[in-house]
């Protein structure tokens, strides 16, 4: 049997990367002799163990994709809370539930201000490397979906301040059967979630590109670990407040949204701390953290 | 803990990143040192296999040759990952030692 022969165990694409290298190898290591069992028996589970990454990978590229739209969901629900935000505003508690309802909303201010200080706080700890990623020419690699995402926001910032502007200058009783603002506070929350949707992938999209020091790569680690326990806590307040100023049937869906939360996404903070830790130990004197900025920096050397 | 692929002594894609921690090699010559530092003759099948997986996760890259025989070298994220895993080890291996009493310190 001819050593070449032994590679049509691995997939057509891994053979043409990687098939002479290993030839090469497999040469070497007959030094021209004829291949052993072993020899044979580890080319053919390799080529075996290959097959089945590659239809792992497809697999998960397939779940990968099927997620895809339930991040669009979050983000769809977000923009339609949002955009309703200054009708709920417009409309009176019950009397009886006055201090409720103002601490209800404070909470929920509080939470809103939380998570937004925490993720500004993760943008600017990487502003200085974006910063020298823009000075290197890179901007034309994140121009496109960082101009989308600026339009969206710019488009949906409008929207908002449009409905807070009609709802402030109307009474609740003729909000309430107003077809314009219900069509309005719709066409808003999509708006809001096209913004929230493109920002997240101009935000991904970017942090692909930049280099980061073990400090602030540790720092997001943290940050990633924390904006979904808050993100409860923003829609569980948000319910509470619901059911002072429009009933109690709020209420029970801010005990299944508790209910839902995993205990895991509480876990998952000090695990992130110490994986934060070991990381910036690990790394020691090296400042690239990053494996896609690493590669994209050998291309460049390349 | 240390990325999956680095937690034990003798999984390929550690003892490929230790011996690139030296310098860049070509399969051939990651074989022969790996054997000579470890004791582990590595098969072909799986030394590639775990070339491939560390290149996919920008561990080590290739490095340009005209050569069938082309060389890797290990990656930033790559000495971090290596030096992670080996961190663990010493904590696991400094506690077994101290436990027998064999610990010099």
């Amino acid at each position: 049997m001819k050593p070449a022969s032994l590679l049509r165990w691995y997939p057509r694409a891994w053979r043409e990367r990687y098939g002479e290298e290993l030839l090469a190898l497999i040469q070497d290591t007959l030094d021209g002799g004829r291949p052993t069992w072993r020899l044979r028996l580890s080319v053919a589970w390799g080529g075996a163990h290959e097959r089945a990454h590659q239809v792992g990978q497809a697999v998960r590229a397939g779940v990968k994709a099927r997620t895809g739209p339930t991040r669009w969901g979050t983000a769809l629900v977000a923009g339609l809370i949002f955009a309703d935000l200054p009708l709920n505003l417009a409309q009176s508690p019950p009397a009886t539930r006055e201090w409720q309802a103002t601490t209800a909303l404070d909470a929920v201010i509080a939470a809103v201000a939380l998570t937004g200080a925490l993720i500004l706080a993760g943008g600017l700890a990487a502003l200085p490397a974006l910063v020298r990623f823009v000075r290197a020419g890179g901007w034309p690699k994140i121009r496109r979906p960082v101009a989308w995402a600026a339009g969206a926001t710019a488009v949906a910032g409008g929207g908002l301040a449009g409905v807070a502007v009609f709802t402030g200058s109307h009474s609740f009783a003729q909000l309430n059967v107003s077809w314009a603002i219900l069509a309005a506070t719709f066409a808003t929350g999509f708006a809001m979630t096209a913004a929230i949707g493109l920002s997240a992938i101009a935000a991904a999209a970017t942090a692909r590109h930049l280099t980061l020091t073990p400090r602030v790569r540790s720092a997001q680690l943290v940050l990633v670990a924390v904006t979904p326990p808050l993100v409860t806590v923003i829609l569980v307040t948000l319910n509470v407040w619901w059911s002072v100023t429009q009933g109690p049937a709020w209420l029970v869906l801010a005990l299944v949204m508790l209910g839902l939360a995993s205990v895991n996404a509480w876990q998952r903070i000090p695990r992130a701390v110490r994986r934060g830790r070991r990381l910036r130990a690990a790394a020691g004197g090296a400042t690239i953290v990053n494996p896609s900025a690493a590669r994209e920096h050998g291309r460049h050397r390349a | 803990m240390a990325p999956s692929g680095l937690r034990r002594p003798n999984d390929p894609p550690l003892l490929i990143l230790v011996s690139l921690a030296e310098g860049p090699k070509h399969g051939h010559a990651l074989a022969k040192d790996i054997e000579e530092f470890a004791g582990v003759k590595l098969g072909p099948g799986a030394l590639y296999g775990a070339i491939t997986r560390l290149v996919e996760r920008g561990l080590i890259e290739p490095l340009g040759s005209d050569d069938r025989r082309r060389p890797y070298r290990i990656t930033p994220p790559g000495t971090a990952a290596l030096a992670e895993a080996l961190t663990d080890m010493r904590r696991v291996t400094n506690a077994g030692l101290a436990r027998l009493r064999l610990d010099p310190a």
